[in-house]
């Protein structure tokens, strides 16, 4: 294989194990944060703003894979 | 990916007026000339203009003090609010038809250059104003075993809100232009009616976070 053939490889999995992870993480979270408002409506609010936060923290780790992956990209010749 | 533009003009041999640095003169200038529109009018009875102003800094007060609680809120509002403000026009200026196309206009919030210098304002802010709020505080939070991890901590905060806002609304606009290459009418339309949500909520991320991080200081 060439060089640039595994410098496209290594962009392709990087950007998607760094999707699918964090996908996974978010899932949870957004799953624990509707059954918590689901049973107490009144706490919504609160839940809501410590829910965008982590989600944010999580999106972030995404982030990092995707500048990776178009570094990688940016040097296939 | 992320370089500084190519400059358009050079002050002194080093001062480079780039693209980005024209679109943040024009936000500036908006903000600035509206300030002043709106202080010459401001009446008891609010007209539109100032009705609609005043709701949005009616909830981002609502908003920050959800986060801060009254006092401190209020206290930080003049830095927060205007940060949130010239993020959120930084990053929709990218939807503007045109601009990131022609030459002259290009989303700041798109250029790394643009966010870490954000950081770096965020950084001092941060503990610039904790600081001042409690110094025998502030000290006390360092004197700890584990005063390099701590300091790291301190310099990755900002670093890491630089990196999450520049690779949002720089995949935003690399996907919008690879649509348009695929197909030129209509298929952009999709990817920027996800921006205009995306955008908000980057702005509403990157204010947000500043702020806990700060409140983790004030409190206790």
């Amino acid at each position: 294989m060439t060089e640039s053939a595994l410098t496209a490889i290594a962009a392709a999995l990087c950007i998607a194990l760094s999707t699918i992870f964090p996908a996974m993480g978010q899932g949870k979270a957004a799953k624990a944060a509707l059954e918590s408002i689901a049973r107490q409506p009144e706490a919504a609010k609160d839940i809501r703003s410590t829910l965008l936060l982590s989600l944010a923290l999580m999106e972030a780790l995404t982030i990092y894979g995707l500048l990776i992956a178009f570094m990688l990209v940016g040097k296939i010749r | 990916m992320g370089e500084p533009s190519a400059p358009i003009l050079k002050i002194f041999g080093i001062l480079d007026i780039t693209p980005e640095v024209i679109t943040m003169l024009a936000i500036i200038a908006v903000f600035a000339v509206l300030g002043l529109l709106l202080r010459r009018s401001l009446k008891e009875r609010p007209g539109r203009l100032q009705n609609i102003i005043e709701m949005g800094v009616g909830y981002l007060d609502s908003f920050f003090t959800d986060i801060m609680g009254r006092k401190n809120a209020r206290k930080y509002l003049y830095f927060l609010a205007s940060l949130f403000c010239f993020i959120l026009f930084a990053n929709y200026s990218g939807l503007i038809p045109g601009v990131g196309i022609s030459p002259y206009f290009k989303a700041p919030t798109s250029s790394l250059s643009v966010t870490l210098g954000l950081a770096a304002l965020t950084f001092v802010f941060i503990q610039v104003s904790a600081f001042r709020a409690g110094a025998k505080h502030y000290i006390k939070h360092f004197l700890t075993p584990i005063v390099p991890l701590l300091l790291m901590d301190e310099i990755i905060k900002p670093a890491s809100l630089a990196l999450r806002l520049f690779g949002n609304i720089f995949g935003e606009e690399t996907v919008i232009e690879n649509l348009y290459e695929l197909l030129p009418i209509g298929a952009p339309i999709i990817m920027m009616a996800l921006s205009l949500l995306f955008c908000a909520i980057q702005a509403m991320v990157y204010t947000m976070l500043t702020a806990s991080y700060l409140q983790e200081f004030l409190e206790d």
